[in-house]
């Protein structure tokens, strides 16, 4: 059972860090063109996305069990993710935020501004969670394997 | 020492883990709670009927005082240009008053807080901008009007009213415009204290209410000089 729900938080995880990612660069880039600005200043706020995905990658190429059976860090993940992509897609379509009608680009730039702080934090520190917790499951497949050869 | 490190790391791992899991959920549900915050409907049916029915007293008053003029028929001594002026402003006001817009938030049983702020928002625009400047500030300061009686008395009022209307309804406007941020609007605080979506909307029909008030006056002037003259 346990296995079955952390297989499907894991492949849960990076479903969500697509939609999350999207929406979020979705909307960088919208804010950026009303602003006259060039792209590349939304690079800082994609930094963490990026680093989370790198950091994905590696845990899925060297098979780090601490971080890919760790049920609680996968819950984690998918709960920072929803919560992005349901900020995100406030910003585009709960028209009762007044500031949505009245700057007329269809997004509320004004309350996703705000959110830009949460997501670095939540982002970065699922990246820093992971090298920890990565780390440690190191520790623990390098036992087995001495204690076998002995 | 290694395996000692490596638990620390464990424990740091989890810790941010924690903290990281603890504010995303936090953040998720005030998501829900501040949505059902902002779609949340005031009841303004028995309000908006008092008001319709003393804006309609209002705006009779309005139209009787300016009727006592009639340019054709007029055998007084006062300078026709400026009864004219008076005239035609006042009742360009009138019609934005009657206006199917404004008068469109007098039919509304249910108000959110959308309603509220497009209420605030076309009050400035129609009454404060088009009316009370555009019509009610520009006439009083064309020649032909100051020369009518009784204008340095009216002058200082109407300046004086105009001032606080046009200072009074920004703030409601930057109040309902910060709602698309967080906060904590409890159904207590919302009683006892400030209720965003109700309270705007009274606060804006006041002002309403005193636009009126304002414009009954002035036409009072206008009636008091015609006779008078």
């Amino acid at each position: 059972m346990k296995k079955i729900l952390n297989g499907l938080f894991y492949f849960l995880k990076f479903l969500l860090l697509i939609g999350a990612f999207g929406l979020t660069l979705f909307i960088l880039v919208r804010m950026n063109i009303r602003l006259d600005k060039s792209v590349t200043t939304i690079i800082p706020e994609i930094v963490p996305f990026i680093l989370i995905l790198l950091v994905f990658i590696i845990n899925f190429i060297f098979k780090q069990k601490g971080v890919t059976d760790n049920v609680f860090y996968n819950i984690t993940c998918c709960l920072v993710f929803t919560t992005i992509i349901v900020a995100s897609l406030r910003a585009i379509f709960d028209t009762n935020m007044v500031l949505n009608k009245k700057y007329g680009y269809g997004i509320d730039f004004n309350f996703f501004d705000n959110f830009i702080a949460y997501i670095k934090i939540m982002v970065y520190g699922l990246s820093i969670a992971n090298l920890f917790l990565m780390f440690r499951e190191k520790d623990k497949d390098e036992k087995p394997k001495k204690e076998k050869k002995a | 020492m290694k395996k000692i490190l490596l638990e620390y790391a464990n424990i740091i791992g989890y810790t941010i883990t924690g903290l990281i899991f603890g504010l995303s959920f936090f953040l998720l549900f005030i998501n829900f709670y501040h949505s059902q915050e902002l779609s949340y409907v005031a009841d303004v049916s028995e309000y908006n009927t008092i008001n319709k029915d003393t804006v309609s007293q209002k705006i009779a008053t309005i139209r009787a005082n300016l009727s006592v003029y009639n340019q054709a028929n007029y055998s007084g001594n006062l300078n026709i240009y400026g009864l004219n002026t008076a005239q035609i402003k006042l009742e360009e006001c009138l019609k934005i008053i009657e206006s199917p817009e404004m008068m469109a938030y007098f039919e509304k049983k249910e108000i959110q807080l959308k309603d509220s702020y497009n209420f605030a928002v076309d009050f400035k625009n129609k009454i404060l901008n088009d009316c009370l400047v555009m019509q009610v500030k520009s006439m009083f300061n064309t020649d032909t009007v100051s020369k009518l009686p009784n204008f340095d008395i009216i002058k200082p009022y109407v300046e004086l009213s105009l001032n606080n209307l046009l200072s009074s309804s920004a703030y409601v406007q930057a109040d309902l415009e910060n709602a698309d941020h967080y906060f904590f609007n409890t159904n207590g605080n919302r009683t006892n204290f400030f209720d965003l979506v109700n309270d705007s909307y009274s606060n804006i029909m006041n002002d309403y209410q005193d636009s009126l008030d304002l414009l009954v006056e002035i036409s009072a002037w206008f009636k008091s000089i015609v006779i008078g003259g």
